[in-house]
């Protein structure tokens, strides 16, 4: 049978297969094997069968016979041809007009057409198959929509020129597409009428052709789940978008319509509208635009002045600063827009504060900041208003309600008109465009009112109360937004300005929670990014006058100044000067014999400004110099010895902070320059050498006991590669002995014991660790046998096996069970429990930062090889050594992200809700710990799996009541909690925090059972004898009363 | 909402940095006593002299437990002045609906009695105010809920604030009204839009 | 405030027993059951419990009926064979329900008509049934109350009105009156111990009293004279007792002051303890009508006196006391006794007893303030004096004290067949037993 007979055949059972063959004809017809006359033969009896299904796919099989032709094969008079014969089938019988579009492109696609043709096919189209939506599938539809597309893309003046030459064609055009629903089908014909919208002469039809598209306004559709072509609504939304906002013969119809949509009650419609009204205002142009910008903006203010939502809100203001963008290209429109705004803002002003006057300053600045121009327009209109108000306001939070609108106006100038310091890294941007012409300084209208501004600021700022906190601040803003403004102020005032800044850092009384001495330091910095010379010269003396050189006297009120001091040194032009003058107060310190509570607020201040630059300095490469500049002499005067040598050095949290200081100048460094001032370090720190200093030498005196705490900041420091005083091996087995000494005190032992961990870690490589480690914890030394357990040797003990863990050791394998026995024994078990919570504990000295060898995995790495095998031996522990288990548990749990333990929770819960009962009369605060860090799991679990905790719904919320409600406030009748049995305030805390959880994260018919009871519970909570618990408390009920009853109630 | 039919579509608004809050007092302590907070980041709290091995070594949270910091009026404040006004996305305290100078708390009237009172006088944003009621109603039900039951709650309109301001109190003041009112569907859901801005 | 110069107080409330469970709710009213051992606790749980009061646990519960709060409850007197009670609730409905008396349910089943109306049918012969609802009321129901023939029931509300149902045959009731006389929400209801005497208090701080004249409800007297809202009525037993002894005229000697108390007494009938938020609790009294014509008892008023002049006049006769420094919600007259009890919002539960006054003692009343004034104008008045007798703080714990009242004592442990307890109802859901220890 003949090619089309097969491929109706298949038609409607095996599409694939009915492709086939019309790819198969067409290969015929190349091969010649048959002429495209007979082709068209074959069809006539089946286009004229009187079953319209078979003629429509008839068409299609033409169509796919076409599409699967390479160019060239057709003639241009064959395909002279089938264009009549399609033409004239869609003239004779809509029957497959999408077939038939098919068909036309294919068509297309095998050469060019000269002009009648399109001309033909849209006249055909609309007189024979207008309206396009009388057929019923999208598919058939969209085809015809791809076809005049693909029309108005390639032929445009072909269509146009119908459009010249028959006068009533557009209309007809544009009702073509009337009530089209399929989202796909809308995108095209979307595209296809913004051609006419954009390019053609459209005159008396621009409201059709805007209602055409209107009609679809605004776009609610929700894609369904299943759809095949992924239209998504905002798709459709910017496109709608463009076809609106296409042309300024819109605006009449437009606007109205738009401002009419404003009112709905949906705030999706706002914003809608808001995004369209910004795209048309930016098309328009500036002559459409005038007509209606003062419409546009009595109806825009509402949703500024009583916001309902911000973003609605941030809406409007774009839209205003959109229309000041236009008009502000003619001084007409300018004025006749800015005039009313102005007007209405400054009489807002007039009953300041209020959420009126706040939004007066929102829209001023917004209208404003959009050019020279503008902005000198406001602030000529406004500032005289503000100042004058501000004389005769009566009360203090009018004045400040008048600043915040002279802060706004105070931006708007920056952003146009710039800031001193505006690098080209920074163009200068208004409303995140690039300013059409920055303003020149000259021509900043601010120049007449900054003096008076700045008198009005300064005193305020000077005279008012310290308690009017909120006023005080805006005059500050205000002085603060005045200094920035490019070339406006003179050197001279901005100095000034840094001295009352300056003035309220150092000296005032702090007052309120210390916003305003916190905004001041906030401002110098700010200011010292303008202008970095001022602030050193002005700011800096006055920090210094008032930083004593001793602290004899008693006082500590240096305490916040160096605070303050410190912070500037956040700025990167003006952190050396910071450094070296707190160096040299540091100097005058230790001359002066100060105390170490000094010293230490000093180096503390030193080691901030380095922490906070650490990032800046080292990309700059810049840490170098300062080991000469700050460290080295340091190190002198610590080890100093006679008469120059200060007692405070012999402080350990002195020392600790050198080390600290040390640490941070160093780590950054290449290995190279690490090398070689480490051997210079060593030389300070190993007296009179390593090999007989500490630790290999016991016997040295205290006082070099103690560098220890030094120099493990060092070592914590040094690259990898930096070669260690001695070797490696031998300084290991040197610090276990030495750990283990008990006159040491605290801070030398736990010095010891890191270093003890970072060299491990560090520098032993994974070929030698085995060698070096076994020895020690095993065989000869035995450092894991329980028989040889001591109180030192586990400590020992967990600084090495916490650097294994850390490099994620193979040798664990053999190590941990061996730990696991040691909970086992009565005497040493529960000190060994307490050691878990070290080894996963985050340090600031094993870290990445320090170069040390940690796995990404060694977390997962030690939970795995750990937790199952604590789960276990809980169950079959006895009952005395439980706790010990229990313990060593939450000291894994304390430092583990959720991810980690989520493979276990469900196995994990029934020990979780254990340790919640878990009581240790001889450390409560251990118990407390384990508490704690129970719960803070417990507040994973439910945060992100609650099923795995659901069964246990019960006895969890009973349990937590019973840590929550411990501690009732003494009261005459009630009789007060016995001391250690109230629980730990924190755990207290954290307990109800995770009881709030349960009713948020579990199903309510789980909880609901519960309510009552916990909601009476909880009163005793609300009465616990500690504010931040009851807040929590507070927070819980009221969760658990929100918890809805089954049956409530349904009426009303 | 249209500003006309609001009743006080421009009340005027408190800066939260004038409100009371407890930080203020401990804030200028807190440099009192020298110890430079900023810097306190810098020696992680875990880092140097916490040695979980030595218990003698950490500082027991315990003993600072057995301090009791009881109830005060400005908790109380805390407590009520977050509460949304009904008709303005603002909370009672900054449109000084609630002050601090206006709560109360009287102790227990006989020493065998251990219930204490507190007294709450609320300033309407207007003096016709139909809202005060509902408002009134709010801080009376947030304090019953978030007070421990040793204290008894009266909720009253503050003296010539109010046109109506008796007939308000009595309602507020009878109990029954209020538990009854707190089985109202639509009232609660009014009430708990209130406090849901109650951190 | 109260005060607090006298010294140890002759009585003293001892805790007997806290009735368990106790809801997890607050719990706003008990109605111990005149003739068996049964008491009926309404509940904000939206049910009724019932306890035992022999052995102070839980018997029954009554639920399922109410979409709110049970605000009040009431035993049907004289309902023999099965148990009736009424509730009220916060969803503005009351409700009838009726359950076999233990064991009597066989007795009921031999009889010829069943009754198995509204809850239809073959359940739990031990279960609560739902028999009637009353609907009418706008709002929620604040209390109920059966007069003392057991034919009549009165509800109030807030929607300010009271009304009177009769109970045509079981289960049926009819509206036989809407009183609207009340300005405010109407906070209790009680009748008359022998009279079809209606009393009603509410928030507008009357108290009204209403009788029926020819089939139609009126008020017939205002008590005026509280401050604030009237939260509780309670009227005296059928017998005065002054000192605990029961006063008779006959045998008082003739000419005694005791005497002419007596026969006045007799003349007026029953008086009426309220209890308010203006801190008192107040005894008021009938002014007997002219030509001594007394009320008669029991039956209504014969159609032949049916005047204008059924109006009454009430006066304040005492006003006890005052312990209290929050609102008081009950005060109850003991029928036993004659003693007072009264609890409220400041947890307190103190109990009053009437004594012959000692010639040139104070007197309390009617301004228990200005004791002096008040003793010149009623010295003739009155010739005894409110004295209080027990006295107990934080009877539940912290907790307010919604309701107290007098029941006779039941369990092993009780002193005498008569001896009589305090029954208290809080906030944190529990109902407590009181006994009085001491002797008088």
């Amino acid at each position: 049978m003949s090619d089309v007979e097969l491929y109706l055949s298949d038609a409607d059972r095996n599409k694939k297969e009915a492709s086939a063959t019309a790819a198969r004809s067409a290969q015929r017809l190349e091969s010649k094997e048959i002429s495209l006359l007979e082709l068209i033969e074959s069809l006539r009896e089946y286009v004229n069968s009187d079953d319209a299904q078979r003629r429509a796919r008839t068409l299609s099989y033409l169509a796919e016979v076409l599409g699967a032709l390479r160019p060239g094969v057709l003639s241009g008079q064959q395909r002279h041809l089938l264009f009549d014969f399609i033409i004239s089938r869609i003239a004779n019988d809509s029957e497959g007009v999408g077939a038939s579009a098919k068909a036309l492109v294919a068509l297309e696609a095998l050469g060019k057409w000269d002009p009648e043709k399109p001309a033909a096919i849209i006249t055909t189209l609309l007189h024979y198959t207008h309206p396009l939506r009388q057929f019923k599938s999208q598919h058939e539809r969209y085809s015809v929509l791809i076809l005049i597309d693909l029309l108005m893309a390639k032929y445009r003046t072909a269509v146009h020129g119908i459009h010249t030459a028959v006068p009533d064609f557009l209309p007809q055009f544009i009702s073509y597409f009337d009530g089209e629903k399929d989202p796909r089908n809308l995108m095209v014909a979307f595209s296809i009428l913004k051609v006419p919208m954009t390019e053609w002469e459209i005159g008396s039809s621009a409201q059709e052709l805007f209602d055409a598209v209107f009609n679809y306004f605004p776009i609610t559709f929700r894609p369904p789940a299943d759809d095949p072509y992924g239209i998504t609504a905002q798709q459709l939304k910017d496109r709608l978008r463009e076809c609106i906002s296409s042309t300024p013969d819109f605006a009449p119809y437009a606007f109205p319509a738009l401002l009419d949509k404003l009112d709905s009650t949906s705030m999706n419609v706002k914003r809608d509208v808001l995004t369209t009204l910004v795209d048309c205002i930016a098309n328009y142009g500036v002559r459409t635009v005038n007509l209606y910008a003062v419409t546009l903006w009595d109806a825009l203010k509402f949703e500024v002045l009583n916001v309902q939502e911000e973003d609605l809100a941030e809406g409007a203001l774009s839209v205003m600063a959109e229309i000041g963008k236009q008009v502000t290209q003619a001084p007409g429109p300018l004025a006749s827009y800015l005039k009313p705004i102005t007007k209405e803002c400054n009489e807002h002003f007039e009953d300041a504060p209020t959420k009126q006057s706040q939004a007066a300053g929102r829209i001023l600045r917004a209208v404003a900041a959009v050019s020279p121009k503008s902005v000198n327009f406001v602030l000529d209109a406004a500032i005289p208003t503000i100042l004058a108000l501000y004389q005769s306001a009566d009360s203090i939070a009018k004045r400040r309600g008048l600043l915040e609108g002279l802060v706004q106006l105070l931006h708007a100038d920056t952003e146009v008109f710039g800031e001193w310091y505006t690098t080209t890294s920074r163009p200068l941007l208004v409303n995140g465009y690039n300013a059409p012409n920055r303003g020149e300084a000259g021509s900043n209208a601010l120049v007449k009112y900054c003096e008076r501004i700045y008198q009005i600021l300064g005193s305020g700022l000077q005279t008012s109360p310290t308690n009017e906190v909120s006023f005080r601040l805006t005059a500050l803003d205000g002085l603060l937004q005045l200094s920035k403004v490019r070339q406006l102020l003179a050197d001279g005032t901005i100095s000034s300005i840094i001295k009352l800044f300056t003035d309220i850092a150092v000296h005032e009384e702090s007052a309120g929670n210390d916003e305003m001495k916190e905004r001041a330091i906030n401002a110098l910095l700010e200011v010292a990014h303008q202008k970095p010379q001022l602030v050193v010269n002005t700011a800096f003396p006055i920090f210094m006058a008032a930083l004593p050189d001793t602290d004899a006297d008693g006082s500590e009120q240096y305490g916040p100044v160096l605070e303050a001091f410190a912070k500037l040194g956040g700025d990167g032009q003006v952190f050396k000067t910071v450094v070296l003058r707190l160096k040299n107060k540091l100097n005058s310190a230790v001359q002066q014999q100060a105390s170490p509570q000094y010293l230490g607020a000093i180096l503390s201040a030193i080691l901030y400004a380095f922490a906070n630059s650490a990032q800046e300095l080292e990309d700059r490469g810049d840490f170098v110099p300062y080991y000469q500049d700050v460290l080295r002499p340091l190190l002198e005067q610590m080890t100093s010895t006679g008469s120059a040598h200060s007692t405070s050095f012999d402080d350990e949290r002195i020392l600790d902070l050198i080390g600290r200081l040390c640490n941070i100048i160093l780590r950054h460094q290449k290995t190279e320059d690490q090398a070689e001032i480490a051997v210079e370090m060593y030389g300070f720190l190993h007296r009179p050498s390593p090999q007989q200093a500490a630790p290999y030498n016991q016997g040295v005196p205290d006082r070099d006991k103690r560098l220890m705490i030094v120099s493990v900041h060092l070592v914590a420091a040094l690259q990898r590669d930096v070669p260690l005083p001695t070797d490696p091996r031998s300084l290991l087995t040197a610090l276990v002995d030495f750990s283990m000494i008990d006159s040491l005190s605290p801070g030398v032992r736990a010095a010891t014991l890191r270093k003890l961990t970072l060299v491990l870690n560090k520098f032993i490589p994974t070929s030698e660790l085995k060698p070096v480690v076994e020895p020690i914890l095993f065989s000869p030394r035995e450092l894991l046998a329980t028989s040889n357990l001591s109180l030192l040797s586990i400590r020992t003990l967990f600084s090495i096996i916490r650097a294994l863990v850390l490099r994620n050791s193979s040798l664990l394998s053999t190590v941990f069970p061996a730990l696991l026995d040691t909970l086992a024994d009565h005497t040493y078990g529960p000190v060994v429990a307490r050691g878990f919570s070290t080894l996963l504990q985050p340090d600031d000295f094993v870290t990445k930062e320090n170069h040390c060898n940690i796995s990404s995995l060694h977390k997962q790495k030690a939970f795995n090889m750990l937790v199952p095998a604590l789960t276990t031996s809980f169950r079959d522990a006895t009952p005395d050594t439980k706790p010990s288990y229990l313990v060593a548990l939450s000291g894994l749990l304390r430092w583990l992200p959720y991810p980690v333990i989520e493979s276990e929770v469900r196995s994990l819960a029934p020990l979780l809700l254990q340790s919640l009962d878990l009581t240790l009369p001889e450390d409560p605060n251990l118990a407390a710990d384990v508490k704690a860090a129970t719960i803070a799991t417990l507040i994973d679990v439910l945060g992100q799996n609650p099923r795995a905790i659901e069964d246990h719904a019960g006895s969890l919320i009973a349990r937590l009541l019973g840590v929550t409600t411990a501690a009732p406030a003494k009261r005459p009748n009630a009789p007060g909690t016995t001391r250690g049995g109230a629980g730990d305030p924190k755990v207290r805390g954290l307990g109800l925090r995770c009881l709030a959880l349960v009713p948020e994260r579990l199903r309510t018919e789980t909880v609901v059972p519960y309510r009552r009871e916990v909601v009476k519970k909880l009163t005793g909570a609300l009465d616990d004898r500690k504010r931040t618990v009851r807040a929590e408390a507070v927070r819980c009920r009221a969760k658990w009363m929100n918890v809805d009853e089954p049956d409530a109630d349904e009426d009303e | 909402m249209e500003p006309d039919n609001k009743q006080n579509a421009n009340p005027t608004i408190i800066n939260p940095s004038d409100l009371p809050s407890r930080r203020r007092a401990s804030a200028v302590k807190r440099h009192g006593d020298g110890a430079a907070g900023l810097f306190d980041g810098l020696v992680p709290p875990y880092a140097y002299f916490n040695d979980p091995f030595d218990r003698s070594s950490r500082e027991s949270s315990l003993d600072e437990d057995d301090v009791v910091e009881e109830i005060d009026e400005q908790e109380i404040y805390d407590l009520i002045s977050t509460i949304s006004d009904p008709e303005h996305p603002l909370s009672l305290g900054s449109l000084a609906v609630v002050n601090l100078p206006d709560i109360h708390i009287k102790p227990p009237a006989s020493p065998r009695s251990s219930i204490s009172t507190v007294v709450v006088e609320i300033t309407p944003t207007i003096t016709h105010c139909s809202l005060a009621t509902v408002i009134g109603l709010g801080v009376r039900v947030r304090l019953e809920q978030a007070l421990p039951p040793r204290f008894r709650v009266d909720v009253r309109i503050k003296e010539g604030t109010h046109s109506t301001g008796d007939a308000v109190n009595k309602q507020l003041g009878d109990k029954e009204r209020v538990a009854a009112a707190l089985e109202n569907g639509t009232l609660v859901g009014v009430l708990r839009k209130m406090l849901s801005t109650c951190g | 405030m109260p005060s607090t110069t006298e010294g140890p107080l002759p009585l003293t409330l001892r805790p007997l027993a806290t009735f368990a469970p106790p809801s997890s709710t607050r719990t706003w009213f008990s109605a111990p059951h005149p003739s068996v051992p049964l008491l009926a606790t309404a509940s904000s749980d939206k049910t009724v419990r019932v306890y035992s009061l022999a052995t102070f646990a839980l018997h029954s519960t009554v639920s399922g009926g109410h979409k709110r709060s049970v605000r009040a409850c009431a035993w049907k007197p004289a309902s023999s064979g099965e148990t009736v009670i009424a509730t009220g609730s916060f969803d503005a409905s009351a409700g009838v329900w009726r359950r076999w008396e233990d064991g009597a349910a066989a007795r009921k089943v031999r009889e010829a008509e069943v009754d198995l109306t509204a809850s239809g049918g073959d359940e739990d012969e031990d279960d609560w049934r739902f028999a009637v609802l009353l609907d009418g009321h706008e709002s929620e129901i604040k209390s109920v109350a059966w007069s003392a023939s057991g034919n009549l029931l009165a509800t109030c509300s807030r929607d300010k009105t009271v009304w009177v149902w009769e109970e045509l045959e079981d289960d049926n009731f009819e509206t036989v009156a809407v009183l609207q006389d009340h300005d405010a929400d109407v906070k209790c209801v009680a009748w008359h111990p022998q009279e079809d005497l209606l009393a009603s208090a509410s928030y507008d701080e009357t108290i009204r009293l209403y009788r029926e004249e020819i089939d139609d409800w009126t008020c017939v007297a205002v008590l005026a004279g509280h401050a604030a809202t009237v939260w509780s009525i309670d009227f005296e037993g059928v017998e005065p007792r002054v000192h605990g002894k029961v006063v008779k005229a006959e045998n008082e000697a003739e000419g005694s002051r005791e005497k002419t108390w007596a026969e006045e007494w007799e003349r007026a009938g029953p008086r009426l303890v309220s209890s308010s938020d203006d801190l008192t609790v107040r005894v008021w009294k009938r002014r007997p009508k002219e030509g001594g014509s007394v009320q008669p008892r029991g039956a209504s008023v014969p159609s032949i006196i049916k005047s204008t002049n059924i109006e009454e006049e009430w006066m304040e006769e005492a006003q006890l006391p005052q312990r209290h420094d929050r609102a008081i919600y009950a005060a109850a007259w003991s029928e036993s006794t004659g003693r007072v009890v009264s609890a409220g919002s400041d947890g307190k539960i103190v109990v009053y007893e009437e004594r012959w006054r000692a010639t040139g003692e104070p007197t309390n009343g009617p301004n228990g303030d200005k004791v002096e004034d008040a003793f010149s104008r009623c010295s003739q008045a009155s010739a005894t004096v409110w004295v209080v007798v027990a006295e107990v703080e934080c009877a539940h714990d912290v907790y307010e004290i919604n309701h107290v009242c007098w029941s006779r004592r039941w369990d092993k442990k009780r002193r005498r067949e008569d001896e009589e307890m305090v029954i208290s109802t809080g906030d944190d859901g529990e109902v407590k037993a009181w006994v009085l220890d001491g002797s008088t």
